[in-house]
């Protein structure tokens, strides 16, 4: 039996159309997986199906939800299905715990409200629950003292505990490191079982792989290619499927080695650096050279953009030294950021902020418009603030800032994380190619180690930092700094 | 944890309540501007044989027990008392302003002494605190302004200090800082457009504060002295007559709650 059918589903906002009409199904035991980049519509596809659109864009279609068929036209009706019938697990699920609330009295909320349980009970189930998913004993903690996995269970025994049968994830996987990436995957399989239906909305195309079942690819509110996950991988038919999947860091050609040449121009020697009384990481010492890429890698919490921190002397180490080659400018050491949002004047035009930049670093008339042709922008981008701007186009404007300055030497600390695949190439060709052009000195860090193996001329590996309250972790406070060549 | 979104509906409600706001103080202000010179009179002018008389053409709101036009007290009344809160405000706001950026930029002993002095300050009442300088003080309107200066800048200090601190330690600044830009650019671009809309919250609640503590001050015969019209002044005054002239002390009391709920209002919600 079909879990959920959608027919001819589309959304527009007034006159124009950004979602071109869809049809789809979703089946128990068989996951259903959207892909698409930032754009594409994925996620403005998901809200007609669960009725929550912002009220000033429009759908149309029918969709049928176990014995109900619902316009999606009128979200109104959708409301007694949330919890019932379908289940959200939101992004970032970590985030959007109650920091005040037990794990079973999150999961019992649901029980008890949606349910109707009484209160009793609906503990009793919620201990069950959590007990199922693997967290029996954790029932009393708060999510500050879960980890993001678990965190990430409680999230999903809460958005199942009013009975829903259908999950809808979206982008469950962003921000995650590889290893918390496959955790993700296998938990979502396990809860669906072989009666519940899932749904996942995401770009990230290693999730995709692992979950399997069918998936639809969407570019631009349009459907590119369908079919079974394997198939699609395996010989995309579509030429932008082709495109989006090359655009993978697993797939990319590795790039061809920098010949060194002159002094390094930042150094470290025994590098050792803690946080809040932690020791992240000891006796790291590398250095960095004109016109060559620094990559460092490792999973979350590692301290690798610690160290791009303490190389530009914003932070300062527990031990070693950090040294610059004499005769630079201490402008001269830049850095690009993981949220190019938060790194602009939220109140102020990009064009004014650049503006402000290129005055200050005396550029020639017109530097700006030739950067700004070189990294491929709209003019019209500048008449506008960061928010109004997408990801990979603020990220460019960062460099572009940055560019302003001439710099030697730039950490760009995961400056790709929040863009879709295609996006991220694109930016990560910018970055190496300005390195290469310019001679400038690139530490990249980012926690997609394909990514850095294809870009880096030189990578560190840095190994999870051990976790204090755990003796039997020590294992993992090993070190391991490799170099590659 | 379920993905309701309220959207649309709720925004004019803020808008609409800054209005009626705006437009009680704009009203307020009106009438203490332009009431005497559409009805001439003098404030202070006795008229025994008119004591709480009712309203006539050259005194709009009767007169008081001493037979004095109360609609042209009541005007004078609602200039003094908002001029001098205008000034404390405009006052402890530059001192706030400037000791919070301070304390924010320095940190260590600069923040720590600046915070400890705020604490110390805010432990006292503030209505004792406008007392003793009024006591040190040659001159009441002058005591008054240094008083309510002196209590008030801690709140400034607070707000300045906390969003300042969060704003210098954004990547945003990190980044300007990296590029080379000084610390007066980074007070303009950064810290003063997050912390404009808070400052003129607390400025409209710091007036109305203020004007409420010269009013409290006066009610209970320690602030302003009489014959000078004043707004508790005036209420406590014309109190024992409330049986004979209703509106002579109703007038008083309902332009203050006017003045009061306007910068109120206009003050709004602290989220924008």
């Amino acid at each position: 039996m079909t879990l959920l059918k959608a027919e001819d589903i589309s959304v527009r906002d007034g006159g124009t159309v950004i979602l071109e009409p869809l049809s789809l199904q979703l089946d128990p035991g068989e996951p259903l997986v959207i892909l698409g980049e930032t754009g594409s519509g994925k996620s403005l596809m998901a809200q007609a199906l669960m009725g929550t659109l912002p009220p000033e864009l429009d759908a149309k279609g029918r969709i049928a939800i176990g014995t109900q068929v619902l316009n999606a036209g009128a979200p109104a009706r959708f409301r007694g299905l949330w919890g019932r019938e379908i289940g959200v697990l939101p992004q970032e699920p970590w985030l959007s715990l109650d920091p005040l609330m037990r794990a079973r009295d999150q999961v019992a909320e649901t029980h008890a409200l949606v349910r109707g349980l009484p209160r009793g009970k609906a503990r009793a189930r919620a201990g069950a629950d959590l007990a199922a998913l693997g967290l029996g004993g954790s029932e009393t903690r708060y999510p500050h003292e879960l980890s993001g996995g678990m965190a990430q269970r409680v999230a999903i025994a809460a958005a199942r505990a009013g009975g829903a049968r259908i999950v809808i994830a979206d982008e469950p996987t962003k921000g995650l490191d590889a290893a918390r990436r496959d955790d993700v995957a296998a938990l979502l399989l396990t809860e669906m079982g072989e009666t519940g239906g899932l749904l996942v909305i995401t770009h990230d195309l290693a999730l995709a792989r692992r979950l399997g079942g069918r998936a639809i690819v969407l570019r631009a509110g349009a459907v590119v290619e369908c079919g079974a996950t394997d198939q699609v991988f395996a010989a995309p038919k579509a030429p932008y499927t082709k495109e989006f999947f090359a655009a993978d860091p697993e797939r990319w050609a590795p790039r061809r080695h920098a010949a060194r040449g002159g002094p390094a121009v930042v150094s470290a020697k025994g590098l050792a650096l803690s946080r809040g009384g932690r020791t992240l990481f000891e006796d790291v010492s590398l250095e960095i050279f004109q016109g060559g890429v620094f990559g460092v890698t490792g999973p979350s919490g590692c301290g690798k953009s610690s160290l791009g921190d303490a190389l530009l002397g914003l932070i300062d180490p527990a031990r070693g030294t950090v040294s610059r080659r004499s005769g630079n400018h201490p402008n001269d050491f830049q850095k690009l950021y993981q949220d190019p949002v938060a790194a602009f004047p939220r109140k102020r035009t990009l064009g004014q902020t650049i503006a402000d930049t290129a005055r200050l670093c005396g550029a020639r008339p017109g530097e700006i418009e030739t950067l700004r042709d070189r990294l491929g922008l709209a003019p019209g981008l500048l008449a506008r603030r960061p928010g109004a701007v997408s990801g990979g186009e603020l990220q460019r404007l960062s460099l572009l800032r940055v560019l302003l300055r001439n710099p030697s030497f730039i950490f760009a600390d995961e400056p790709t994380s929040r863009l879709d695949p295609i996006t991220q190439a694109r930016v990560i060709a910018l970055l190496t190619e300005t390195t290469e052009r310019d001679g400038t000195a690139l530490l990249l860090v980012s926690h997609d180690a394909a990514l850095i193996r294809n870009t880096a001329d030189t990578v560190l590996a840095l190994a999870a930092p051990r976790p204090p309250c755990r003796p039997d972790a020590a294992l993992a406070r090993r070190r391991v700094a490799s170099t590659l060549h | 944890m379920s993905v309701v979104e309220i959207h649309g509906a709720r925004r004019p409600s803020l808008p609409l309540a800054r209005m009626t706001g705006a437009t009680l103080v704009v009203l307020v202000v009106l009438f203490a501007l332009a009431g005497p010179l559409l009805v001439p009179g003098d404030p202070f002018a006795q008229s025994l044989m008119k004591a709480l008389a009712g309203p006539e053409a050259a005194a709009p709101l009767g007169y008081d027990h001493l037979g004095r036009s109360v609609f042209h007290r009541l005007a004078h009344a609602l200039r003094l008392s908002p001029l001098i809160a205008l000034a404390a405000v405009a006052t402890a706001g530059a001192a706030g302003l400037l000791l919070g950026t301070l304390a924010a930029a320095q940190g260590g002993w600069a923040d720590r002494i600046l915070t400890m002095l705020a604490d110390a300050l805010l432990a006292l009442p503030g209505l004792l605190l406008v007392l003793i300088v009024l006591a040190i003080l040659p001159g009441t309107a002058l005591g008054f302004w240094a008083g309510l200066s002196l209590v008030l800048w801690v709140e400034f200090f607070r707000l300045t200090r906390a969003a300042t601190r969060e704003t210098l330690a954004s990547p945003a600044v990190q980044a300007s800082r990296l590029l080379g830009f000084g610390p007066a650019y980074l007070f303009r671009t950064h810290v003063w457009p997050e912390i404009a809309p808070m400052m003129l919250t607390a400025a409209a609640f710091g007036t109305a504060t203020a004007i409420m503590a010269i009013a409290a001050l006066g009610f209970v015969h320690v602030g302003m002295r009489a014959p000078t019209p004043e707004l508790g002044l005036m209420m406590v005054e014309l109190l024992p007559y409330w049986r004979e002239a209703p509106l002579a002390l109703l007038s008083p009391v309902l332009a203050t709650f006017a003045l009061l709920l306007g910068l109120t209002l206009l003050a709004g919600s602290r989220e924008t």
